[in-house]
């Protein structure tokens, strides 16, 4: 009794000038399921995601079916009131608030005219992200928005309005800047999509959440389906050799020897932060993790000078206090990879080469001011190599790339600065395992070479498998220290969502005197 | 950051996804064919049909050497108020006061050397300083008021228009002298002075612009300015800089029409905003996918003239410049979004 699925792609190909994108891909969903789309980066996950959409048009001899509410199968344009989308740029629009970003997606009908009934307005959409776990102002700008209020967002846009609960909802890597116990909230969202009879395409590089949510597991692999299992058959080994195409071992970073303290941060405040104080070693990797307001959204941003911030000194080395300024905070050897990649960690338009280079471009000045372009072009090919860009095009505009490989280039332009202290937020958001694996390498040179990092994350495991201590944030102030053996994912997940009554008594174990709070 | 709505339907996602991304730049082969490509150098195409199609319409006129040098040379000026103009719009400003920053030179100038009694060198110096304070005015206004460069140069703009009338009392500034008229016009290498000091500040910006750190840094503020900042760059500074150069360069512009004319004439500046801005846009499609630039922009200035000369030599009434301009203008900015390179516009939009 095979039901007929409600969503159904035949033979799909995309062809971007030199990229064969996707490559006859062919991909039904049934209702009430929840497909779950792997694949390295570069391999087309988005690229179909968009084709769906519509932003693509696909190679001929596509075709793409949509069930309607009757039974009958839609093609083009009118298939499209049926899908709907969180893209994995979220797709919203910086300058218009909350409201007004949901407001869009609806249809105008009679309104058009009548005047907002404001308050009214702003308790339903309040309440709306509220269902999703956001508690925010629904009146400003998104884009002063958190990025992970972003998400919320744009899950919520997605969810509104639906007319019958079998349509198709497709995600695309929706959970990059969430943490784990957010993600949860998402994913009953979803789940109860699904179980009122709606279809969902996820896509994620998270493994455990695959393997958790899914029913379903589809691989891609340079554009071509190469895996298609029932999602309890597999498990994260098995997946992320089904997604690599090798086996990939799990490691642990091996702690280095640790020197003297290079960052030194006190009663830093400002956005969610309160008196926050902490030191950072050299050859020290310290983790941060935190729900959403905790204040890990902000710390590297506020340590950096990146946002304002009212209170608190920051010290590099035994060096005079930095000013909360970009630039001061460059010179005094600090590092800053943000997490809203496209708005502030590359610029897209701009090619690899010129990302690479901008934040330490004096190297390559000539004493009259120019540029020496040979060697720009040599220190470029070093890094393109050494990230492993795919595909490995200098010249090309960072935003013709996938998200992974921006990622990359937001890291790589870093580490070629060489600096002492690397704040990096959200580092391996959108980037897959294996890349992940090899950007954590790079990253660990850079530590075993002397280099203190910061790794503010909402990815539990990742903080397990690199940092040398977890600090845990909450109400903008840090609660609890985890290092050694206590540092496992299921004590940190602890330590993280621990209800706010044991948060106010820190444990006692493994204090560092830097890390307590006033 | 995505610029376009994507309401749950389907129609739109973001940048990347909108919008094919310029092909990527690789050697010879391919890349000479792409280089040639219409898209790619469209306004030397255009300059092809116009000049067969005049060639045929009004040769006696047109196929004349002596055309060709005064059109040359009458367009060095918007040719170098346009170069001037690339360095804002490639920091992501607009400049709409560079028309009343000519005005206002071309009338200061003719004011110091009569009224003022000043030596021709003096004159020159003071007016271009006066230049990079209208400059240096446009860009306080907008990197530390944090108005929209559009209002703050508009606002700025009516500002030098009344100071021009106010200097001028709306009056010709009459019996400039001799040596000074023959500065825009002497011939060195076989062209006017005015094409020569065009050619050598475009070089100049060109070089900046395209072969030092601190021109990654100009289109990096003009492409990105958050991550820009973000890499270390001195945004705001690189925005005051580049509408301070743009201030001289317009004033340098100024002092060579009243050379030219002969007299300070206190309405010349602003017609010259249009032809400047529509090279600068016609320009950053050409060679650059979008980006301001210099040469494109010198090609545009140049072939937005040979349209306008033609129809003039062919007997189109006065309004026909305007038209001409306007609807190049236009049609190159409807085209380039068109084809999905609209940053030029949305970056000159920010800051
Ligand atoms: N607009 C474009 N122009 C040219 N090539 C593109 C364009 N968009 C994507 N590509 C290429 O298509 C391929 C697939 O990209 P896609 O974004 O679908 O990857 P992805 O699987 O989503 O990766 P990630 O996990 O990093 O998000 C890549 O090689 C990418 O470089
Ligand atoms: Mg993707």
């Amino acid at each position: 009794m095979e039901p007929t699925p409600l969503l159904s792609v035949r033979n799909l190909s995309k062809t971007f000038p030199g990229v064969l994108a996707l490559d006859q891909v062919s991909l039904d969903v049934h209702a009430g399921e929840i497909v779950a789309v792997v694949g390295q980066n570069g391999s087309g996950k988005s690229t179909l995601v968009k084709v769906l959409a519509g932003v693509y048009e696909p190679d001929p001899g596509a075709h793409i079916e949509v069930r309607d509410g009757a039974g009958n199968y839609l093609t083009g344009q009118r298939a499209m009131s049926d899908l709907h989308f969180i893209h994995q740029d979220l797709g919203l629009v910086p300058e218009l608030s909350t409201i007004e970003n949901i407001d869009i997606g609806r249809p105008l009908r009679h309104r058009g005219l009548t005047p907002y009934p404001r308050r009214a307005e702003v308790r339903e959409f309040s309440a709306q992200v509220a269902e999703f776990g956001g508690h925010f102002d629904v009146t400003v700008p998104v884009h002063r928005l958190t990025a992970a209020e972003r998400t919320i967002v744009a899950i919520a846009r997605a969810m509104d309005g639906w007319e019958r609960p079998d349509h198709v909802l497709v995600l695309d890597e929706p959970t990059a800047a969430l943490h784990s116990d957010e993600v949860k909230l998402l994913f009953d969202a979803v789940r109860i999509v699904a179980a009122r009879g709606g279809a969902v395409v996820f896509i994620s590089h998270r493994l455990d959440e695959v393997t958790s949510l899914a029913d379903r597991v589809v691989a891609l692999r340079d554009g071509r389906v190469v895996g298609d299992t029932p999602a309890h058959a597999v498990d994260n080994t098995g997946l992320a050799e089904l997604i690599v195409g090798r086996r990939m071992e799990e490691t642990r970073r091996e702690p280095g020897p640790i020197g003297k303290t290079v960052l030194s941060v006190q009663g830093l405040s400002g956005a969610t932060l309160d008196q926050l104080s902490l030191e950072l070693r050299a050859g020290e990797v310290v983790g941060v993790s935190g729900l959403l307001g905790s204040g890990r959204e902000h710390l590297c941003g506020l340590v950096f000078g990146a946002i304002p911030r009212t209170r608190g000194v920051v010290h590099v080395a035994a060096g005079a206090p930095v000013p909360p300024d970009p630039r001061a905070s460059i010179a005094a050897g600090m590092a800053y990879v943000p997490a809203d990649r496209h708005r502030s960690g590359v610029i897209l338009p701009m090619n690899v080469r010129e990302n690479l280079t901008l934040p330490a471009l004096r190297p390559l000045r000539r004493w009259w001011g120019g540029l020496h372009a040979k060697r720009e072009g040599a220190e470029t090919a070093h890094w393109v190599d050494r990230i492993q860009l795919r595909p490995a095009l200098p010249e090309r505009a960072v935003a013709a790339f996938s998200g992974g490989n921006q990622q990359k280039v937001a890291l790589a332009k870093w580490l070629r600065a060489g600096p002492r202290v690397l704040l990096l937020d959200e580092p391996t958001q959108g980037v897959d395992i294996g890349a992940r694996a090899a950007l954590y390498d790079i990253v660990g040179q850079s530590v075993a070479a002397g280099c203190a990092v910061l790794i503010c994350s909402s990815d539990d495991k990742e903080l397990v498998a690199f940092c040398d201590r977890v600090l845990v944030l909450r109400d903008g102030r840090v609660v609890d220290e985890l290092s050694g053996d206590e540092l496992t994912p299921q004590a940190l997940l602890e330590a993280t969502v621990a209800p706010s009554g044991a948060a106010t008594t820190p444990s006692t174990r493994h204090r560092n005197g830097t890390a307590h709070v006033h | 950051m995505s610029t376009e709505i994507s309401p749950q339907t389907a129609d739109a996602s973001d940048e990347v996804a909108a919008r094919p991304a310029p092909p990527p730049r690789k050697r010879a082969g391919a890349g000479l064919l792409r280089t040639l490509s219409f898209r790619n150098i469209s306004a030397v195409y255009v300059f092809v049909v116009l000049f067969v199609v005049y060639s045929f319409w009004v040769p006696e006129t047109f196929l004349v050497w002596g055309t060709w040098t005064s059109l040359f040379d009458a367009s060095a000026t918007t040719a170098l108020i346009a170069v001037g103009l690339v360095l804002p719009f490639a920091a992501g400003v607009f400049d709409l006061a560079i028309g009343a920053e000519v005005g206002l030179a071309a009338i200061l100038v003719a004011w110091l050397l009569t009224s003022g009694e000043m030596p021709i060198s003096q004159a020159i110096l003071l007016t271009l300083v006066a230049g990079a304070v209208a400059g240096a005015a446009s860009g306080l206004l907008i990197v530390r008021a944090r108005i929209d460069s559009f209002i703050a140069t508009l606002g700025l703009s009516s500002v030098l228009l009344a100071a021009i009338a106010w200097v001028s009392n709306g009056q010709q500034i009459l019996n400039l002298p001799l040596e000074f008229q023959s500065l825009a016009t002497d011939r060195h290498f076989g062209v006017t002075n005015a094409v020569l000091i065009t050619l050598v500040v475009s070089l100049a910006i060109w070089y900046v612009l395209e072969r030092t750190p601190l021109g990654r840094r100009v289109y990096a503020t003009g492409s990105g300015p958050e991550a820009a900042r973000l890499s270390g760059v001195h945004t705001t500074r690189v925005i005051v800089v580049c509408l301070i150069a743009s201030g001289v360069v317009a004033a340098g512009a100024g002092i060579l029409i009243s050379s030219r004319l002969g007299v300070g004439a206190p309405t010349v500046g602003p017609s010259y905003l249009l032809p400047a801005i529509a090279a600068v846009f016609l320009g950053s499609t050409q060679f650059k996918g979008g980006r301001p630039n210099v040469w494109g922009t010198v090609i545009a200035v140049y072939v937005l003239a040979v349209g306008v000369k033609g129809l003039q030599l062919g007997g189109a009434p006065v309004w026909i410049p305007d038209l001409f301009n306007g609807a190049a203008l236009l049609i190159a900015v409807g085209a380039a979004r068109y084809q999905g390179r609209s940053r030029p516009r949305a970056a000159a939009r920010k800051g």
